[in-house]
């Protein structure tokens, strides 16, 4: 039952990136040192740009990326002919970092989990209680949401509610727990919520399942990769999709390119608590460390990973670009927990994955 | 089930290697530079013009070959669809992607355009039921047409999206329960389901067919009873010559979106084909043109919906997320929803048929009593509930076989339909006419003891008529016949020897339709028909 759309996906980008790769060397890139990487998806674009390969390329370096699932690249991805790898999650590195006994890992950037929603929904959701005025920003109060989807609320039952009386459950729009990165994130913020703490042992597991599993089935069918449900609701909006999880970098990427698909009555809420999805490199050989050790330190790779919407570990550069585009993004985000151990985190996984 | 189709494809493309016919695993030919070969949903036919400026604006041309939402995601799980195509494209991933051997072969998914499934209703129908100016939903159209206030037409779950979308649409609303649908929550709501299809009273393999079949009944072209209206694609609805009120129903929608999808076995030159394609398409000018065109919604933010759709912002039902919650919906709506079928087989038994045409016969009649367990076999076989009445005929008719099939435990009735069909024999002339004359014998008691089923005739021959009775003389028979009766479609099947024109004839006078089993198997054409009965 378990799927294998991150592998398959790999297959299919590998060959365009390595076309892109092959024609691009057309111009006199001889001497350049090629390093390979396997990396979460989110970061193609990134890699793929052509400044961000000039940055490289001023170092000596051709960086060959191959985007995988950052669930697959810990568990099922032969990563034997990779400099290194580049999952979107800590608990991915970890496990990497774990078999592969690598002496060290980068966190060059980071992006916290959000939703994203409209105005008449916030409002919705502030009088029932699940979204609250934070610091400085809104939180979607991850308790007060539990217990409204415990019970199986439909949206034309909460009281008050005129505006958007949808015959569905209160439910926020996920990935595929099956498939996805961001869906295991969202798993990892309402275990943590249901367990009181990060759930660390068998029991837990058991206790917390009943309710975060109930948060992907009555979903019903999810799509696979993060980038389906975003764009539902960047296109048709709060009747398809009212909350949908997703990566901040999403939210900010698409406000920088100013390309007017994002609205201004789309708003985002932090969820609270909620978890970082934190890119960490995982050095499997020298010419790979270099990679890591550019991406934590060199300005312009900082600069341009802000404006693909990335928290850089220098916060200055996002900094900047919050400022320059006027984002209403806030600049800490305090109430952020630790996502579980990745054996745990991958055990709940299966378990909801059976029960589909 | 589902993987069974590998090997046969597998021996099929092997066969085709020996002959000169053209490869059936590559309707659409060998890969080439500049082409994406796209096996697809039939709707998407009316993209053609878009499709046209495409390939003048990229230099990308997309070769079609259009299969049903079941089929086509069996195809694209045995791996078949990789032998000769380069990407999918229907008007939803949803089912492909709750097949796990189908989901792991698609590639990079490419949102193009999107359309609801909603109820279209004449004017004058809709301020009848009072429904003029505000939003129902759908528990109360379910009411109102298990009331019989209103009839429609809808096309078969298995074989066509649009009634796919209809029935997780009211499925999903019935339940009330606002999540995902599994076996035990359309159990639950099955009463109110049957009442909602009672009032559906024409059925179609195809949308396309569906809104003809509808127009023409509605001008009296067809002898059929006219229906009130239809569900299908907003974008049908819209473009329908004389165009129908929509009703929205206020707690939810299912939705097409098309997603023109990669498969992931593609060569390097399809998926830069498939990245410029997709990039076009989803240019605001493009998109503004496929609205103008089709009458789809954009699917980028960046277009705003203009003044054709009355309701913009839909709410989406959700849709169910395993193969089995779906598989078991379709199979409930046949078995035990829908209005029950009865279907009259007129089949020439005559000297010509011999050999390999009589043994084709006797396959396609075995495979509908659930011999073929392909995905779509299964739901094309016999229905609980059906009135099955087969008519072997040579120089004269036999003796009719009626067989009730129950709606519970069917097989020791599709056993002996099986064995029936086995048994069938090859000799004497063909007199055509005055067997599917007597078959009106046999449907008049039938309908007078019964007169709410979906009733239809198949008349499969494999040359001409020999017997005293011509064309002629059946057309004024048929003239003459009572309304009831000389609405029940005929639905001929092209094989062997068939005089096509005579055919076509007795197609059209009975509002049918004519199927071509002369360069594929008579299961394929009989499980095709499926969709119409």
């Amino acid at each position: 039952m378990k799927r294998t759309l991150g592998i398959g996906l790999a297959v299919v980008l590998l060959a365009g990136v390595v076309t892109a790769i092959v024609l691009g060397r057309g111009d006199g890139a001889a001497g350049l040192r090629t390093v390979r990487g396997v990396i979460g998806s989110e970061k193609l674009a990134f890699f793929a740009d052509q400044r961000v390969k000039d940055v490289f390329a001023r170092h000596g370096l051709v960086v060959e990326v191959d985007p995988a699932g950052s669930r697959q690249i810990a568990t099922a991805t032969d990563l034997e002919p990779y400099d290194f790898a580049f999952p979107s999650s800590a608990p991915a590195a970890e496990k990497i970092q774990r078999d592969r006994k690598a002496a060290r890992t980068y966190a060059p950037f980071s992006s916290p989990m959000v939703v994203a929603t409209f105005d008449p929904i916030v409002d919705l959701l502030a009088k029932a209680g699940v979204v609250k005025a934070g610091p400085g920003y809104r939180t979607f109060d991850v308790q007060a949401y539990l217990a409204i989807a415990a019970t199986g609320t439909r949206w034309d039952q909460l009281p008050g509610n005129s505006f958007y009386p949808a015959r569905k459950n209160l439910l926020v729009t996920t990935t595929d727990p099956r498939d996805s990165n961001s869906a295991a994130m969202y798993l990892a913020i309402t275990s943590f919520v249901a367990n009181g703490g990060v759930v660390s042992s068998p029991d837990a597991e058991a206790k917390v399942l009943p309710a975060v599993s109930r948060l992907f089935l009555e979903q019903g069918y999810t799509q696979s990769s993060t980038e389906g449900p975003f764009e539902d609701y960047l296109s048709a909006g709060m009747g398809k999709t009212p909350l949908v999880l997703a990566y901040e970098a999403q939210f900010v990427d698409r406000v920088v390119r100013g390309d007017s698909t994002v609205r201004p009555d789309m708003e985002l809420l932090y969820p609270a608590p909620t978890v970082l999805s934190k890119h960490t490199l995982v050095p499997l050989r020298e010419a790979g460390d270099r990679v890591g050790q550019l991406l934590q330190t060199d300005a312009e790779l900082g600069r341009l990973a802000a404006a693909f919407g990335f928290r850089t570990a220098d916060p200055k550069h996002f900094d900047d670009v919050v400022r320059e585009k006027r984002l209403t993004v806030p600049r800490t985000i305090v109430d952020v927990v630790e996502p579980p151990a990745h054996e745990t985190l991958e055990r709940m996984l299966e378990a909801i994955a059976k029960q589909y | 089930m589902i993987r069974r189709l590998l090997p046969a494809a597998a021996v099929v493309a092997l066969l085709a290697g020996c002959s000169d016919s053209p490869d059936p695993a590559k309707p659409v030919g060998d890969a080439e530079p500049g082409t994406l070969r796209v096996l697809a949903g039939s709707e998407l036919a009316d993209l053609q013009p878009i499709l046209d400026e495409a390939a003048r604006a990229t230099g990308v041309s997309v070769k079609f070959s259009f299969t049903g939402t079941v089929e086509g995601a069996e195809k694209v799980a045995s791996g078949a669809a990789e032998q000769g195509f380069d990407a999918v494209w229907f008007s939803s991933n949803r089912y492909l992607e709750l097949v796990p051997d189908a989901q792991k072969r698609l590639g990079t998914p490419t949102k193009v355009m999107s359309s609801p499934v909603v109820l279209g209703l004449p004017a004058a129908k809709v301020r009848e039921l009072g429904w003029d100016g505000r939003r129902v939903g759908w528990a109360e159209i379910a009411e109102a047409a298990g009331a019989r206030k209103f009839t429609y037409g809808m096309t078969d779950p298995s074989a066509s999206n649009s009634g796919f979308s209809a029935l997780v649409g009211v499925a999903a609303a019935l339940s009330g329960s606002g999540s995902a649908l599994d076996a035990a929550r359309i159990d639950a709501v099955a009463p109110q389901l049957k009442q909602f299809f009672s009032a559906q009273t024409l059925s179609a393999g195809s949308s396309g067919w569906l809104s003809e079949a509808y127009t023409r009944r509605a001008r009296g072209e067809d002898p059929g009873a006219g229906v009130d209206g239809l569900i299908n694609y907003e974008s049908v609805l819209l473009s329908l010559p004389e165009p129908l009120t929509l009703v929205y129903p206020s707690d939810g929608v299912v939705t097409a979106d098309y997603p023109l999808t990669l498969l992931t076995s593609a060569s390097a030159e399809a998926r830069e084909a498939h990245r410029k394609l997709s990039d076009h398409l989803r240019g605001a000018d493009v998109q503004r043109r496929i609205v103008e065109t089709t009458h789809r919604r954009p699917a980028v933010p960046q277009v705003q919906l203009g003044d054709r759709f009355a309701v913009k912002d839909l709410v989406e039902l959700p849709f169910p997320g395993s193969q089995s919650a779906v598989d078991g919906l379709i199979t409930t709506y046949f078995d035990q929803l829908r209005r029950p079928s009865r279907t009259l087989y007129v089949l020439d038994t005559s000297g010509s048929m011999q050999g390999d045409r009589i043994e084709g016969l006797r396959q396609a009649l075995t495979g509908l009593t659930g011999a073929d367990e392909s995905l779509a076999g299964r739901f094309s076989r016999f229905h609980g509930r059906e009135q099955v009445t087969l008519l072997p005929f040579s120089s004269t008719a036999r003796p009719p076989l009626t067989y009730e099939v129950p709606q519970d435990d069917p097989r020791p009735v599709l056993d002996r339909i099986r064995s029936t069909a086995t048994s069938l024999d090859a000799a004497g002339g063909t007199a055509i006419y005055s067997s599917l004359r007597g078959g009106y014998d046999v449907l008049r008691r039938q309908v007078d003891a019964d007169p709410d089923r979906f009733t239809s005739i198949v008349l499969m021959t494999d040359g001409e008529n020999t017997g005293s009775e011509g064309v002629t003389d059946f057309q004024l028979f048929h003239q003459a016949l009572p309304r009831d009766l000389k609405g029940v479609p005929i639905f001929p099947v092209l094989f062997g020897e068939s005089a096509t024109a005579e055919m076509e004839q007795v197609a059209k006078m009975s509002g049918g339709k004519v199927f071509d089993a002369r360069s594929r198997s008579l299961s394929s054409a009989f499980k095709e028909i499926r969709g119409y009965q």
